[in-house]
């Protein structure tokens, strides 16, 4: 805050070229002390993961209302309408966002801006357009949730939902364009100024990062919903709001890992286009100087997992009687397999060593520890971590459940068979992949491994679906029973994916190295530099920090008006049952059993 | 004291107080504040663990032909910008290497000649963009050779005869480059995408 504070009270103390001599036109303007850069970094950051926040959420929302609408559960509409309430003020306070970093760069990167402007004019309109349509939508959508809830309104009710998602993904990847050509910029010809803007839009990594970002926001609304549950469940004082809370924790949750098995995925495909684009650009990232970069990001993305995991195994624990005892050797197991794949993700390609002691190793690769800091090693414990989470996510969804259909021992064993195939196969194509050239290993091994990772899940998660739609319940779930650390695990996993995503900011504005616009528009200024990681890891903390702040803000403004209320009390579901329940969940819950606080 | 120090000694603080905050502070709120502080402050100490290497802009380097009195002195500033400016070291090898992604150079200026090693640099799409080290047909490589004479490396014309000169020299070929071939030094090749950035609304990008 104090950077922001800084910057925008220095702002009339700008260096305006000023004096008599008129000029060159100017191309930076800096702020004194702070920096214009670092308060284009925060405002920027910040901007972005509100703008991930408000696209997230009504993804989050919509989901749970489909939800809710299909299974007949109103929790879910309640959760959805919960969530839906928050966009009004989180909608504006991204807005306020947007329009200081708007003007933030016309200030002071006016040739950069300039030039983007000749460039993309066209889609601004647009981008105004999907605003006021957005802004349209989401009034309708959060006044009219209360009349439109029967028959043929709730349709077109979410209808309304579906279309607020709508307009927002092309609020979302029109910027995405803006920020891609920066870094991948292609060829224009001569045309009409649309067909520049097309031209331009359609750069190689845009709709890598259109997927990437669609499946990060989706994590990001996931986790928040479980952070925010966790803290008011930590903060419960009855029964009723306990469970609450456990239950809108245990549904963040499951949404945020549902999006999670699949990102890297994206992360994958989105790298890959970069070196498609450019090795040279691909190298920085991976081989350069942001190399070290991606040891972070694996202990990011191996804290989430441990952290998303461990929700899961307390929730088997303290909330299906029975499942503890039961699942106590797998979860040690997995537990177990995660820890070794994030030892070998995290495993450098060459170690910090003094002279003396690579010498002792021959090198800066370490005989043994450096045959795990090859990609060949990293993809593949990558995907192993995925296929571990994504067990995990089955066994708790399949805890205290019977499965009663007459092909159910024929669909475990072949689920159980699958898993296991996968697994080895991901292990022989690493292994593998050390001995064939990096363009095989790249184009055809890490492919396969990927492929068949999403396989299974392509393959378990429907088959898991129907068995237990005609599963009958064995231990009903206790909700408001699990510890304290359940609520701590649930903010730590919403920090992890924040941080990530300020990480893979750093990543990829730097990975453009001293250019504004990459081998076109070379940045001149004072800041072409991209500072180490330790300093821009304080700069990632302070987004993360104030971002946070921001949101609890927006939370308790939205949340104010309840407190004079009795709090909600997750009611039984009056209508059949058309869907089965959410991971762990049971179709027959909900009167809140008794809590050992 | 150092930046990292200083750094060192926020994270240590913020962790600090994170700390306290979860031992004495009963308040839920102000405990997971705390709680989130030592997360973040743990990450930027864990960051500031890890070797800390800035991207510095390249310094423009400017090819003074008044240095250049024999072939071998052009070899030597060919070599240079091989390892830096070119970045050609970034993607190929002098000698075989496992992790290459690139076709190996070792020998390349015997095997090549030097019309040829500059058309592959300026126009490389003309002959090599297809790997025929795999069985069947000839794939296309999943990052081609970029132009080297057009940003973002942007090398001159000198630059890129230093570099053929180079180049035969580690093959042990004659260098076949004769210091008069080179020319009077073109302005930076940047500075015309900056111009047209700056006059023209849509310049044409010229990147890959």
């Amino acid at each position: 805050m104090l950077v922001m504070a800084a910057g925008l009270l220095s702002l009339p103390a700008l260096a305006f070229g000023a004096d008599a001599t008129p000029p060159a036109p100017v191309e930076y303007r800096d702020v004194p002390y702070v920096g214009s850069r670092n308060v284009i970094w925060v405002i920027a950051q910040l901007h972005l993961l509100l703008a991930g926040f408000v696209l997230g959420v009504p993804l989050f929302a919509w989901i749970c209302e489909v939800v809710g609408w299909k299974g007949g559960e109103k929790r879910y509409d309640k959760l959805a309408k919960e969530f839906t309430k928050l966009l009004t003020s989180a909608y504006s306070t991204t807005a306020l966002f947007g329009a200081i970093l708007l003007f933030l760069l016309i200030g002071f990167y006016p040739k950069l801006m300039n030039y983007l402007s000749d460039i993309f004019f066209p889609s601004f309109i647009v981008y105004c357009i999907l605003f006021l349509l957005e802004t349209a939508t989401l009034y309708l959508y959060w006044y009219g949730w209360d009349t439109m809830q029967d028959g043929g309104k709730k349709t077109f009710h979410i209808f309304l939902g579906f279309l607020l998602n709508f307009f927002a993904f092309f609020i979302m990847i029109i910027p995405n364009s803006w920020a891609t050509f920066q870094s991948s910029p292609v060829v224009l010809a001569e045309g009409s100024d649309i067909a520049r803007a097309w031209a331009a839009t359609w750069n190689p990594t845009w709709w890598p990062v259109n997927i990437h970002r669609i499946i990060a926001n989706v994590v990001l609304g996931g986790y928040i919903c479980g952070a925010y549950a966790g803290i008011r469940y930590l903060s419960s004082k009855t029964p009723e709001e306990r469970s609450h809370y456990d239950w809108m924790g245990y549904v963040g949750n499951f949404i945020g890992v549902f999006g999670l098995l699949s990102l890297p995925f994206a992360g994958y495909w989105l790298m890959r286009e970069i070196y498609q684009y450019n090795q040279q650009m691909g190298i920085t990232l991976m081989g350069g100087f942001l190399s070290w970069l991606f040891i972070l990001q694996a202990m990011l993305i191996g804290v989430l997992f441990l952290g998303s995991n461990y929700y899961f195994w307390i929730g088997m624990t303290y909330r299906i009687p029975g499942s503890d005892l039961k699942y106590k050797k797998q979860m040690l197991a997995m537990l177990v397999a995660l820890l070794v794949c994030l030892g070998i993700w995290m495993t450098p390609h060459s170690l910090v060593a003094s002279m003396e002691e690579a010498r002792k190793m021959g090198g800066s690769h370490h005989p043994l520890l450096g045959v795990f800091g090859v990609m060949s090693a990293k993809m593949t414990v990558a995907n192993l971590m995925i296929l571990v989470t994504f067990m995990s996510f089955i066994m708790y969804w399949r805890a205290g459940k019977q499965e009663t259909a007459g092909w159910a021992t024929a669909a475990k064993v072949f689920m159980g068979l699958v898993l296991a195939v996968s697994a080895i196969a991901v292990i022989v194509l690493g292994v593998w992949g050390y001995f064939v050239p990096a363009i095989i290993r790249i184009n055809y091994f890490s492919t396969s491994q990927v492929l068949v990772v999403l396989g299974v899940m392509l393959t378990i998660t429907p088959l898991t679906s129907i068995l237990l739609k005609s599963a009958k319940t064995t231990s009903e779930m206790v909700w408001g029973v699990m510890p304290p650390r359940a609520g701590y695990s649930l903010v730590l996993n919403a920090i992890m994916i924040i941080l990530l995503m300020t990480l893979m900011g750093y990543a990829r504005s730097s990975s453009r190295v001293h250019w504004h616009v990459y081998g076109v528009l070379r940045d001149t200024s004072q800041y072409a530099y991209s500072p180490a990681l330790g300093y821009a890891s304080g700069i990632m903390a302070l987004c993360t920090f104030l971002f946070c702040m921001i949101v609890a803000f927006i939370f308790w403004v939205a949340t104010m008006g309840d407190k004079a209320k009795t709090p909600a009390v997750a009611s039984k579901a009056g209508l059949p049952h058309g869907l089965p329940a959410m991971a762990g969940g049971s179709n027959a819950l909900d009167e809140p059993k008794t809590s050992k606080f | 004291m150092s930046e990292i120090v200083r750094l060192q000694l926020i994270g240590l603080s913020v962790v600090g107080v994170g700390i306290l905050a979860l031992l004495f502070i009963r308040g839920t709120f102000i405990r997971v504040v705390g709680f989130v502080a030592i997360i973040l402050g743990l990450f930027t100490l864990v960051s500031l663990s890890i070797p800390q290497m800035a991207s510095l802009p390249p310094i423009e380097e400017k090819f003074d032909i008044a240095t250049v009195k024999t072939p071998t002195d052009m070899a030597t500033i060919g070599q240079k910008i091989f390892f830096s400016k070119g970045q050609c070291a970034l993607c190929h090898t002098i000698g075989p290497s496992e992790s290459a992604r690139c076709p190996d150079l070792k020998g390349i200026g015997a095997k090549l000649s030097r019309e040829f090693l500059y058309e592959s640099l300026t126009n490389p799409q003309a002959y090599i963009y297809q790997d025929y080290r795999v069985e069947g047909m000839a794939k296309e490589y999943p990052a081609t050779m970029p132009y080297i004479n057009k940003n973002p490396i942007g090398l001159s014309r000198n630059e890129i005869l230093a570099v053929i000169a180079f180049l035969q020299q580690m093959s042990g070929e004659p260098i076949s480059i004769a210091v008069s071939e080179l020319g009077t030094p073109e302005p930076a090749p940047v500075v015309p995408a900056q111009k047209a950035a700056e006059s023209s609304p849509v310049a044409v990008a010229q990147a890959h």
